[in-house]
């Protein structure tokens, strides 16, 4: 994988990954997050997907990616941490799969670029017809956002946890915006990002030359931009506090258990090893303590499962839990954490996990989605372009100790609970 | 289509097969340049496969055998295979459909010692009382997930209401209740009868040679000849009326869901190629290139997911519709209008061709990652078929079939509606505050 800087706040990542039968051509626009802007950036991605100036009905753009054997034209947004970013990316089959020999790359960097750099406008600013169906999208989709209890749950518990912090803006939207957005206040936005963002071109199974066309047709279309790239938030942390313990009910089957704990300080990018570590021992994986003893052991939990969010210095457990169990449930998973903190670890259980980490970063370059993900989130941490390799290396010199002092300084601040009312029966 | 057999693709799909004499199919597609292989081990046998003959003695199951099965198959004497595979570093994991059970693992290193573990766990069951009493919890919380899941409940509804007594009717898992009843002697029989090798395939796809896969079939004796077991699978008959038309529930959901279900002539086992067509047909008519996707989506009629789906196993055939909507009776109202004009007037030809397109470049992308590329192999093999064979049908379909197909499939007279409604309780604005001092 080769980084190059291409124009201040453009940069180049790309790999030729010749074993692959598809190619991808990425654009990742990245900006810190702002609570004003934040519903306008959740339609934002909707409204591009539909289709881009030179072929702006959607029906249309289907048929097209159809036509280039169900290529996949997305638009997606994401938050990191206190960073919003928004990426607009081609995936297809190589030309060499091509029935009659169509130069599809070619088709895809067109398609990317043409998505972000020459939206559908009508006078001048997104279709108004076309941002306010999509709004009706967004509308349902944060409607909805309750109908799968265990991705709401843990969205209600991010709330109460990062409050009005600048990692708490709500990225997929604010319902109650969403009707007074105008197509003027897309365009904005949307402009905003063209001029502030941070830019990451990521080109991957396309040959060089083909890759030096691409870094080309972007550098042409960004100079007639004007651009004043931001720099992006750095890793953030939320102070301690007190545990919060929210109950919300619902007549539901299962219970749902979200804890939210916190490092206290922002992440700093030497200590990504030991927290790879720490949370496959404690419950991000099969061997994890979670897995075994709270899951497998007591059967409190259907799923019981830890992950760390490095951009915010955050462990979220979730866990399924019967309505009965959460308290129990809830203690359990406090106290495998704080035996893995105070008790024995050992030398067995901490190489199964370390093993399990090696043999699943090994596969990484195993697909594109696996290389993109690993070298962008790479990009975004600041710290250098890590590979696999390296990071497998790192992790081979992690210690009990250097496990144990990330699980120290994880404090609980809140316990967020679906369940339902007291006295409701059993379905 | 006439150049599907290019070299580029012959190379991508190019795996190995084989019949061991012990009746085991191995499939093994050499990935070049990869790191990982992925391997699955799958028999015939899922939740449907309820009522069956062996050795010339009736053997009735409860619902949810296949699934328990799936879950004991981890634990034997000396202990839980997933600590095993924890010492190879291979990610295992397993899953049970209507029709199959499947084991699988990834594995970047010790590929030779995490193929041990798998054929070993496989060929080696052991259960005790106490064993299936403590799966029954475990198993419990699993089912009450997917009881909160309204897209679950839209599925087995609608199997509900589309057949009489044909075990698609049951929940996969089963439930608390039919999961009670297991005993070790239920276990036995169905791995006697379900897990000899002629009723299983082997895939691996990634950094792996056939030459290793045998030699791992040699260490557990998979190259021996074997005795046939004698199994009859036993079927109520099933007629194609419906046993409802409508089913209605109430859940916590903040819009309605629905379901649409059209009950079909059951397909012969090896017949990929009508799955295939009705797949395309279904494109036609409400995948994202049709006149009825756009008009339900501008008028937000339903959710961008809705869409058909063909659902078929052993003595089962039916295509389902599932999304949200406000106003589900008016969706079906424009489902039933489009599939009539379509009927009438014959499939558009450009979309049909934009939709073999389609299914052409996700096979060839399945051929991409060695999970999707070993399980690709495997769930064609299950039918009797590979890859290559599948492309070679895509190609030969024409829109000419979809018509003569459309002429007796998606019949109003065999369509049933499962609505799920808001129970009320998912639409409350803010949670209960209750601050409390931490129990640490």
């Amino acid at each position: 994988m080769k980084r190059t800087e291409i124009a201040p706040g453009v940069h180049l990542l790309w790999d030729p990954a010749p074993k692959f039968n598809r190619c991808r051509i990425s654009i990742h626009f990245a900006f810190p997050a702002k609570r004003e802007t934040a519903t306008a950036h959740a339609l934002l991605p909707l409204v591009m997907e539909r289709g881009y100036a030179d072929c702006p009905d959607m029906t249309q753009m289907t048929k097209t990616l159809a036509r280039l054997y169900g290529a996949d034209l997305t638009v997606d947004a994401r938050p990191f941490g206190a960073n919003h970013n928004l990426c607009v990316s081609a995936t297809g089959i190589k030309d060499r799969f091509a029935l009659e020999g169509e130069p599809l790359t070619r088709e895809y960097a067109g398609l990317a670029l043409g998505t972000a750099f020459h939206p559908a406008f009508v006078g001048g600013v997104f279709d108004p017809e076309a941002v306010g169906i999509e709004k009706q999208m967004l509308r349902k989709a944060l409607e909805d956002e309750v109908n799968e209890k265990r991705i709401y749950c843990q969205r209600q518990a991010n709330r109460e946890f990062f409050g009005d912090s600048p990692a708490g803006i709500r990225q997929e939207g604010y319902l109650e915006e969403v009707d007074a957005l105008t197509p003027e206040a897309l365009t904005a936005a949307y402009r905003e990002m063209l001029e502030t963002a941070q830019i990451e071109l990521l080109i991957l199974g396309c040959e060089e030359a083909e890759t030096e066309q691409v870094k080309d047709a972007l550098l042409r279309e960004l100079s007639a931009v004007e651009r004043r790239p931001a720099p992006l938030c750095g890793n953030m942390a939320m102070p301690r506090r007190e545990p919060a313990r929210k109950v919300e009910c619902f007549d539901t089957v299962q219970a749902k258990l979200c804890m939210l704990f916190t490092l206290g300080e922002p992440m700093r990018p030497d200590q990504i090893a030991a927290v790879r570590l720490a949370m496959a021992l404690y419950g991000g994986s099969v061997t994890s303590r979670l897995f075994l003893n709270v899951r497998e052991r007591d059967h409190l939990c259907y799923y019981c499962a830890s992950s760390f969010q490095s951009f915010t210095g955050s462990m979220a457990v979730n866990s399924g839990v019967e309505h009965a169990d959460a308290a129990r449930a809830e203690a359990a998973i406090l106290k495998e954490l704080d035996d893995l903190r105070n008790g024995p670890i050992t030398d067995e259980e901490l190489e199964d996990c370390r093993l399990s980490l090696l043999s699943g970063m090994a596969g990484i370059e195993d697909s594109l989605g696996g290389i993109e993900t690993w070298y962008y989130m790479e990009v975004l941490r600041g710290s250098g372009l890590q590979t696999p390799d390296e990071a497998r290396a790192a992790l081979r010199a992690v210690t009990k100790e250097d496990v144990r002092a990330i699980l120290r300084q994880l404090s609980l601040s809140v316990s967020y609970l679906l369940t339902r009312e007291e006295g409701t029966a059993d379905v | 289509m006439s150049e599907l057999r290019s070299q580029a693709l012959a190379d991508a799909a190019a795996d190995q097969w084989k019949i061991l004499p012990s009746g085991l199919t191995v499939l093994v597609q050499p990935m070049p340049g990869y790191s990982g292989t992925h391997v699955i081990y799958a028999t015939r046998f899922g939740s449907i496969d309820r009522d069956f003959r062996l050795n010339g003695r009736e053997v009735h199951l409860p619902a949810g055998v296949a699934h328990f099965l799936e879950h004991k198959m981890f634990e034997d004497q000396d202990g839980d295979a997933f600590a095993k595979f924890a010492k190879t570093g291979a990610n295992a994991n397993a899953f049970t459909s209507f029709d199959r059970t499947c084991y699988l693992f990834t594995a970047t290193q010790q590929l030779d010692e995490s193929l041990d573990v798998l054929l070993g766990m496989v060929g080696h069951p052991y259960f005790t009382e106490q064993t299936i009493a403590k799966e029954q919890g475990i198993i419990g919380q699993e089912i009450k997930m997917y009881d909160d899941s309204a897209d679950w409940r839209l599925i087995t509804g609608l199997c509900e209401c589309l057949y009489h007594s044909h075990p698609i009717r049951s929940d996969i898992a089963g439930t608390c209740e039919s999961i009670a009843e297991i005993t070790p002697k239920m276990l036995y029989d169905c791995c006697e009868a379900f897990y000899a090798p002629g009723n299983m395939v082997l895939a691996a796809a990634g950094n792996i040679t056939m030459e290793q896969i045998l030699a791992a079939c040699e260490r557990h004796g998979l190259m021996e000849l074997r005795p046939e077991e004698r199994v009859q699978r036993l079927w109520a008959e099933e007629p194609m009326t419906l046993a409802a038309t409508e089913k209605r529930i109430r859940m916590p959901v903040s819009k309605p869901c629905f379901g649409l279900g059209f009950k079909e002539t059951p397909l012969a086992p090896d017949d990929l190629r009508s799955e295939l067509l009705y797949d395309l047909i279904l494109c036609c008519v409400c995948g994202g290139m049709s006149p009825l996707y756009r008009r339900l989506y501008d008028s937000g009629l339903t959710n961008p997911g809705f869409g058909g789906e063909v659902l078929r196993v052993d003595g089962c055939c039916c295509i389902l519709f599932t999304g949200e909507s406000d106003e589900p009776d008016t969706v079906k109202q424009m489902l039933l209008g489009e599939i009539e004009r379509v009927r009438r007037e014959g499939i558009d030809r450009e979309v049909f061709t934009l939709c073999k397109n389609e299914k052409y470049g996700q096979l060839i992308e399945n051929l991409e990652n060695v999970e999707d590329s070993a399980s690709q192999m495997a769930d064609f093999a299950l039918s009797g078929q590979t890859v290559v064979q599948q492309i070679e049908a895509l190609a030969a379909l024409t829109a000419d079939d979809a018509d003569a197909a459309l002429q007796h499939i998606l019949q109003p007279a065999r369509m049933a509606m499962m609505y799920i409604e808001p129970d009320g309780t998912a639409d409350l604005p803010e949670a209960d505050d209750e601050e409390t001092e931490d129990e640490e």
